[in-house]
């Protein structure tokens, strides 16, 4: 990790920390249950720049776990991930957190897909992902404030900000991570054509003077550089073997990481993969009944 | 439950045929050099639907084709933004990716947000999302249309969860489709899959039943209109259906009545067993690419 790198988040986390999050949070009766309740949560980061999260808390008197879903690769905010059963609400907190120009954090920067990817990626200092980070760090420090929580259970789960909020937040517990941006970004680009990472072959395309200037910026977000930092138990999910991602691809994050890691080599499955992970949360969150929050047709 | 269908439903439809025929397309192509290759010409496609909603799309042709190509209508998935097709166009397609009203790049004029499109106006078949949503992915068809290099004979469509039950009613509903392939279909048997799952975004419907508990019945007339179960009979070209039997998001129960109910004799179910919603999409497409070639690019297997 150089000294740019560290100087370069240091100053955002300071640039973060002068804007107070300023929450605001309001029941929402119609995707609130009997065992559990949601609410719409509104709270201010960097830039200064408001964005909107789903807060749901279960029914009891807690504590309770959390998963802190960061923010996805995608337009639409999930209140849990779709496939997710709704039950799963029941026995933890969940927060999911729309980053800027995602919706319903549309306004006034409205993201487009495909697109994000490269915006403002010509220089560390415009790239928006540097907010986008600083959302996601944003949502978990607005998570582990709430009472409810057990701070000795919290899972971050998503993609590649998942491992980068836990490396500079420190809140996280846990971590469940696929990466898919921003790992080795510039060299894998060039090993595929499907978007997301095509973007940056397209990027390069119709700006080729900009190459260089554009590894540098990546370079500020390579997992490898925040993985000394992640001390939580982490969870990789992987590609599936003989794909760009697989195991053997993310062989440098593992060894950097500072805390310890299980890999998780996809088996081509929603079912099967997505079936690992819901366990895997729940033993390391020490939820025996693991069946009765999966889905119907998981059981 | 058997999928009701509605006594009134082709008159329905007709209706708003008609509607939608009153209002010209408008087709506009605008190239996007930032996403255009060597092999594939990527554009902005737009054109205009019932209710006057401008629909967006990505339409991208194989740079080298011959005078005219056959196509793919790609339709999305209800959270996902809808992809630039360059896959399809280097197979030799000429490709259109829709994002019907309400998704990303369609939605200065209708924008119920997600969750609550599913429920948007759910009391009444004259207002529903599904209403608009369905005639902005048959119009894609007469944008095809409007298009000289594309061979009017030769046009395919497919897409995986909404974009499988999309899938279903443009098949059904318009005739110049002559193959389609639909995974994991949503959209069909809505009633059963409330109860058969509680994952979104079917669980938007259970949300706003739990709020309005003497809605029910209205909500079940209006879905009875939308519900691909119930246009399934009305497809005649070849078709191929692929399901996961542990589908978590789109219950296989409810696919595979929406097939029986199929009025194609060319029609193949391709169920997956230790699959959820991903329907097999890794082993299964081989399977659309040789359907494809075959009903399209008159290859043999």
């Amino acid at each position: 990790m150089t000294a740019t790198f560290r100087t370069y988040w240091q100053e955002t986390l300071e640039e973060l920390a002068r804007y107070p999050a300023s929450p605001e949070v309001d029941v929402l009766p119609l995707r609130s249950t009997p065992f559990a309740t949601l609410y719409g949560v509104r709270l201010t980061s960097l830039g200064p720049y408001r964005l909107f999260g789903y807060l749901s808390i279960p029914a009891g008197a807690g504590p309770f776990p959390a998963i802190y879903y960061a923010p996805k690769y995608q337009s639409v905010l999930e209140i849990i991930p779709q496939g997710t059963a709704n039950p799963q609400r029941s026995r933890y907190i969940t927060f999911s957190l729309a980053s800027r120009g995602q919706r319903n954090a549309d306004s006034p920067y409205a993201a487009m897909f495909p697109g994000l990817l490269t915006d403002g990626i010509d220089s560390p200092a415009s790239y928006v992902f540097r907010g986008i980070v600083a959302d996601s760090v944003r949502g978990l420090e607005f998570l582990t404030t709430r009472r409810e929580l057990d701070p000795a259970r919290v899972v971050v789960a998503g993609n590649d900000l998942a491992l980068i909020t836990a490396a500079l937040a420190k809140r996280a517990t846990h971590v469940v991570a696929t990466p898919a941006l921003f790992y080795k970004t510039a060299e894998l680009a060039l090993k595929t054509s499907a978007y997301p990472l095509e973007e940056i072959n397209d990027y390069f395309r119709l700006h080729p003077a900009r190459a260089a200037a554009v590894r540098d910026t990546l370079a500020y977000y390579d997992l490898r550089a925040f993985a000394p930092d992640v001390s939580a138990t982490t969870l990789l999910m992987a590609g599936a073997r003989g794909s760009t991602l697989d195991g053997a691809a993310l062989g440098e994050l593992v060894a950097a990481t500072k805390g310890a890691v299980t890999v998780y080599e996809s088996e081509q499955s929603s079912y099967k993969d997505g079936l690992y992970a819901e366990q895997w949360m729940a033993s390391q969150c020490g939820i025996t009944d693991v069946r009765s929050i999966l889905p119907e047709h998981w059981r | 439950m058997p999928v009701r269908k509605p006594d009134d439903f082709d008159a329905f439809w007709d209706g708003v045929l008609r509607q939608a025929a009153s209002v010209p397309l408008e087709p506009e192509l605008i190239p996007d050099p930032l996403r255009t290759s060597e092999d594939v010409e990527v554009f902005h496609a737009f054109y205009t639907s019932i209710d006057h909603v401008r629909v967006a799309a990505w339409y991208c042709r194989p740079a080298r084709r011959a005078e005219r190509a056959p196509a793919i209508v790609f339709l999305p998935g209800y959270q996902m933004d809808p992809p630039i097709p360059k896959e399809w166009a280097r197979k030799g397609y000429l490709a259109l990716s829709v994002a019907p009203r309400g998704k990303l790049r369609s939605m200065r004029q209708f924008n119920p947000g997600y969750p609550n499109l599913l429920t948007h106006n759910i009391v009444d078949r004259h207002s529903y999302t599904y209403r608009g949503f369905y005639v902005d992915t048959w119009r894609a068809i007469d944008l095809l249309l409007s298009r000289p290099e594309v061979d009017a004979t030769r046009i395919g469509v497919t897409g995986s969860s909404q974009g499988g039950g999309l899938t279903i009613t443009t098949a059904a509903m318009r005739r110049e489709v002559r193959a389609a392939a639909a995974g994991a279909p949503y959209l069909c048997g809505y009633m059963d899959a409330i109860e058969l799952t509680h994952t979104y975004p079917y669980e938007e419907i259970n949300d706003y039943l739990r709020l309005h508990p003497e809605s029910r019945r209205a909500v079940e007339t209006t879905v009875a209109y939308f519900d691909g179960t119930n246009f399934a009979d009305r497809i005649a070209c070849p078709i191929i259906v692929n399901i996961g039997l542990q589908d978590n998001v789109c219950p296989p129960e409810t696919g595979r009545e929406l097939f029986d109910r199929i009025g194609s004799k060319d029609k193949q179910l391709y169920p997956y067993d230790g699959h959820g919603h991903d329907a097999g999409r890794v082993k299964h497409n081989p399977v659309i690419d040789r359907f494809f070639a075959k009903h399209l690019l008159g290859q043999s297997a």
